[in-house]
């Protein structure tokens, strides 16, 4: 029987922390909602055309000549578009970095600015399906892909590159010369030097050392597999341009459109309804197709609409990193020195492998290395003719972890101590001492639910055998969590609004894409919590789930598990405004002031004449029937407080004869710091499982070596768990730490499959007694560690 | 099953060229080439002519379950099935289940604790519940495995593997007790 969580003593929810089920699950369930793909259908949009775009064949070419006078023959062919035409050639330059995944920024100050290495439409193309060249529209997506077949383009193919490590060699052909002569990105300002961390002497640390461990760990081009392909519709047949989209943010996209085809932002309006998903998918910028389906409607006078396949949705993905990492320790496990090294794997565009490679690392030292006296991270972001990387659930946090939690394991083994106790000894954060709090308690929690001390080997591989030919084993990982408040200054200013109306329910403006991932929910059960004097629950709150830049304050950016709690700190501030308007309203009704009143559930009164009172409906339903309104945009809370921990636990069965690894049970533990939405949470926790376990076991991008091209994107050969594939899965919510604010919450969903791949990986080793670094581990991986293969 | 309700406008003269296809209740005509080409699939025909948009297309190979309807009492990917070859067949898409209906209840109301909830992002979740729903008409009681038999030709991204199974239990017995009370 599973229980529910322990909330901390003396919270006093009423609604925040519930078990229930999602605002939107009714819709949900009937299939009502709307996604991009259903909102801009033809019967919508009658003059709808369809957009199509040339793809490279190629993993490094250019055009050398293009013709698309067959393709403008074709009957239902309205227009057809070169890179070669004025409205393409006079587009600046762009990248990814319209936004750091959280605010909305210019193009002057979007992030990797000495990278501008993309072009809305160009003539040059750097992996296999590489958007470039010319743009149809047509009346049929059949005829506007007939017509790309039709256009003769005559390609001059270049030598090309897929590993990173060859791609660092001398001679190695170049991707984006123009930008580096090495296919190393150089040093820029947001990610800092080659070694972007050198704190101490590391090298004197190893010299004090007992022990000291090295190995290598490689991640790999996971994908963040949406099952809602990308899609756009753009509307620019006045001087008006509408988009609609599944991106995870409107904010944004206007600016990105607005500044790219200098428009004033009053003259472009992004409508996002619900997205399939997300997971950190693509990021402003990295979306050219916005821009071409624009020039496409303004040329053709019709709505353009330009949808992805799912061959073609497989557009971003995981940074692929090959980590190398030391580790020096005392004998009684006092780490003395940690260094890092990793290699990137960028792809053919920039796009976010720095943030992955440097940021998210950086975040992590700064907590959790915090009581270590010498540590050093240095990285390579390298370009290569493979798919993009970029931002994906767990960004950069999900590698580093592969080789942390392995040096962890290993150095344990090494100095005969219980990794648990290694952990609670060494890491914690900047603004505690240790031993951590929320780290203990995760680790000791998840080591109680997996059965740790009956369970593990004291031998790696030693344990019984079953079936014959299985062994079992246990492992686990731990990593801080990046995403409490303090952690989001970067966002600025979160607006938030609450429209009280006369009969005393609620609007709710608190903007942001819905994606799925809970925070919708959170908020309204949080806005119910701050507003519970009007003696309201949550069927009186409207969420508004359609973000219009037009209509809709700035949305909150879907990332970084951060909305949930952000909007519902803001929206306590604006409940209080709320309130002090209801007294306000009322101080010539009870012939008080509003100093002397209060409001208990729904409820007016005078606080010395008890019985001297009215109620809020009776109040707001005098006079003019004008709702109370009230917002507020405020910055998020500064304030550092640390962050709370989250660890997996795994129990694997590895047959030693097949090389299968079968996944028995993953415990996975998160302290919330305050839980918002029990329901939600515990989806978050059993849901990234999918994800993790992919990662770990099955999921991976293959390329023909010889031509470039990629193999497997479509979902019968990328290979998704599903319901059969997953194991039991226990989810434990915790509410150890906390943050600033109210709330003081802390973002979970991310991190829940951070952990997953390196506790998966312990637990082969406890299990089988040989160490496999490399995911995905396929059975052959695990026959050549047995020397079986 | 689809319920065959009253006042269907039932065709006995189909021309040579019609296709008939009974969809949610109603049969539809439609004229061969003019209404539905020969390449036509039963996804592209439901969503994008007639509006039923609570089945997704996410794979458009049979691979992702989001396109899943029910045809003559079985689960079948419509992404697969030529929309000529539903000719003369019974379609229930989600927009054909009552709005009580004790899958989708049981897969909205799914918050046990321990297993989160049925659904998040939602794209996925017309293609289960329609499987979820042809599973229980044909086995009202299922096991697990069974369960997990029935529904692995789904994908759900965000996870909701464990909630989806709690919902499909709590369904069959809604389903269970429905029967007793009647």
């Amino acid at each position: 029987m599973k229980q529910p969580y322990t909330p901390r003593a003396n919270s006093n929810r009423k609604f925040v922390g519930g078990y229930r089920p999602r605002i939107d699950a009714w819709e949900k369930a009937r299939g009502k909602v709307e996604y991009v793909d259903d909102i801009t259908t033809k019967s919508r949009f009658p003059d709808l055309l369809y957009a199509k775009v040339v793809r490279s064949p190629y993993a490094h070419a250019r055009i050398k000549k293009i013709d698309v006078s067959r393709a403008e023959q074709l009957p239902g062919v309205i227009t057809v578009m070169t890179y070669q035409d004025p409205e393409f050639t006079s587009l600046k330059p762009t990248n990814a970095g319209w936004t750091d995944g959280v605010d909305t920024v210019s193009y002057d100050r979007k992030m990797w600015a000495d990278f501008n290495d993309r072009l809305v439409l160009g003539d040059y193309a750097c992996w296999v399906n590489d958007e470039v060249g010319a743009v149809v529209a047509a009346e049929s997506e059949e005829i506007a892909d007939e017509a790309i077949r039709l256009i003769d383009i005559e390609w001059e193919v270049y030598p090309f590159v897929l590993d990173p490590i060859e791609a660092m060699k001398q001679g190695a052909p170049l991707v984006h010369p123009e930008i580096t002569q090495n296919n190393v990105l150089p040093p820029e300002k947001m990610g800092g030097e080659d070694v972007f961390l050198d704190k101490g002497d590391v090298d004197a640390g190893f010299s004090e050392a007992d022990v000291v461990i090295e190995d290598t760990s490689i991640h790999h081009n996971a994908t963040q597999a949406s099952l809602d392909n990308w899609c756009c519709l753009v509307d620019w047949t006045d001087e008006k341009l509408t988009l609609y989209s599944n991106s995870f943010e409107a904010d944004q996209s206007r600016m990105h459109i607005s500044q790219m085809l200098d428009l004033p932002l009053h003259k472009v309006k992004v409508v996002s309804s619900y997205v399939g998903g997300q997971f950190g998918r693509g990021d402003t910028g990295d979306q050219p197709f916005f821009l071409f389906t624009a020039m496409l409607s303004k040329k053709t006078g019709h709505p353009v609409k330009f949808k992805h396949t799912r061959h073609e949705s497989f557009h971003d993905s995981r940074q692929p990193a090959i980590y190398y990492g030391k580790v020096g320790a005392k004998k009684d496990g006092t780490i003395t020195s940690l260094y890092f090294k990793s290699i990137g794997n960028t792809g053919a565009y920039t796009d976010h492998s720095i943030f992955a490679l440097k940021f998210a690392p950086l975040e992590i030292a700064e907590v959790s290395f915090a009581p270590i006296p010498n540590v050093k991270l240095e990285s390579y972001a390298v370009y290569t003719n493979k798919l993009p990387a970029c931002m994906m659930r767990g960004v950069g946090n999900s590698q580093f972890n592969l080789i942390w939690a392995h040096l962890i394991d290993l150095l344990a083994e090494k100095l005969d101590m219980d990794p648990i106790d290694l952990c609670i000894k060494n890491f914690g954060h900047e603004w505690e001492t240790l031993p951590d709090k929320s780290l203990t308690e995760v680790l000791k929690q998840g080591a109680e639910k997996i059965g740790w001390n009956e369970k593990r080997n004291s031998t790696p591989g030693q344990g019984p055998t079953y079936g014959r030919t299985m062994k079992r084993g246990v492992g686990f990982s731990l990593h801080p969590a990046w995403h409490a408040e303090w952690q989001e200054v970067r966002r600025g200013h979160i607006p938030v609004s609450i429209t009280l109306n006369a009969d005393c329910t609620v609007i709710l403006d608190a903007p942001t894409v819905e994606t799925g991932t809970g925070s919708n929910t959170c908020n309204v059960l949080g806005c119910a919590e701050a507003l519970s004097f009007l003696g309201i629950t949550t069927e009186d709150i409207h969420w508004n789930h359609v973000v219009n830049t037009e209509t809709s304050l700035k949305d909150c950016v879907q990332t970084d598990s951060a909305v949930a709690y952000l909007q519902s700190e803001v929206i306590v501030t604006v409940a209080k405004e709320i309130k002090k308007q209801i007294l306000e309203r009322a101080e010539p009704v009870l012939k008080a002031k509003s100093k002397e009143l209060d409001i208990v559930d729904g409820r007016i009164f005078v606080r010395k004449n008890l019985n001297q009172g009215i109620s809020v409906k009776e109040l707001l339903f005098q006079g003019d029937l004008v709702p109370i309104v009230a917002m507020t945009s405020r910055l998020v809370n500064a304030e550092k407080t640390g962050v709370p921990y989250f660890a997996n636990f795994a129990e694997v069965e590895v047959d030693t004869d097949t090389g299968k690894v079968n996944v028995l049970h993953l415990v996975v533990l998160n302290d919330c710091g305050t839980v918002m939405f029990a329901s939600g949470a515990e989806a978050q926790q059993v849901g990234g499982q999918v994800m993790g376990l992919g990662e770990a076991l099955t999921e991976e991008i293959i390329y023909d070596e010889i031509t470039g091209v990629p193999l497997n994107f479509n979902f019968i050969d990328y290979k998704i768990p599903t319901m059969a594939d997953m194991p039991e899965i226990d989810p434990i919510l915790l509410e150890i730490w906390k943050g600033a604010g109210e709330y003081g919450a802390c973002g979970i969903g991310e991190g829940t499959l951070t952990c997953t791949p390196r506790a998966i990986l312990n637990a082969i080793y406890n299990a089988i007694g040989v160490r496999i670094n490399d995911i995905p581990i396929k059975p052959e991986k695990v026959l050549r560690a047995l020397g079986k293969a | 099953m689809p319920k065959s309700s009253k006042g269907t406008q039932e065709i006995y003269a189909t021309p040579p060229s019609g296709i008939k296809i009974k969809i949610n209740g109603c049969w539809h005509n439609f004229e061969a080439e003019r209404d539905i080409t020969p390449t036509m699939t039963l996804s592209y025909l439901l969503r994008e002519k007639l509006g039923y948009t609570g089945l997704k297309v996410s794979c458009d190979e049979g691979a992702c379950g989001a396109c899943t309807v029910i045809m003559d009492g079985k689960p079948v990917l419509s992404c697969m099935i030529l929309a000529v070859e539903a000719n003369g067949h019974e379609i229930t898409t989600i927009e054909g289940l009552q709005k009580d209906d004790p899958v989708v209840e049981a897969f909205a109301e799914q918050c046990e604790p321990g297993y989160g909830t049925a659904l998040q992002c939602g794209i996925c979740t017309p293609g289960f519940v329609m499987s979820t729903k042809a599973l229980l008409d044909e086995n009202p009681l299922p096991t697990m495995d069974e369960v997990k038999e029935a529904l692995s030709g789904h994908i759900c991204r965000c996870g909701c593997y464990a909630g989806i199974a709690q919902a499909v239990m709590h369904a069959s017995e809604k389903i269970a007790n429905k029967g007793d009370e009647s």
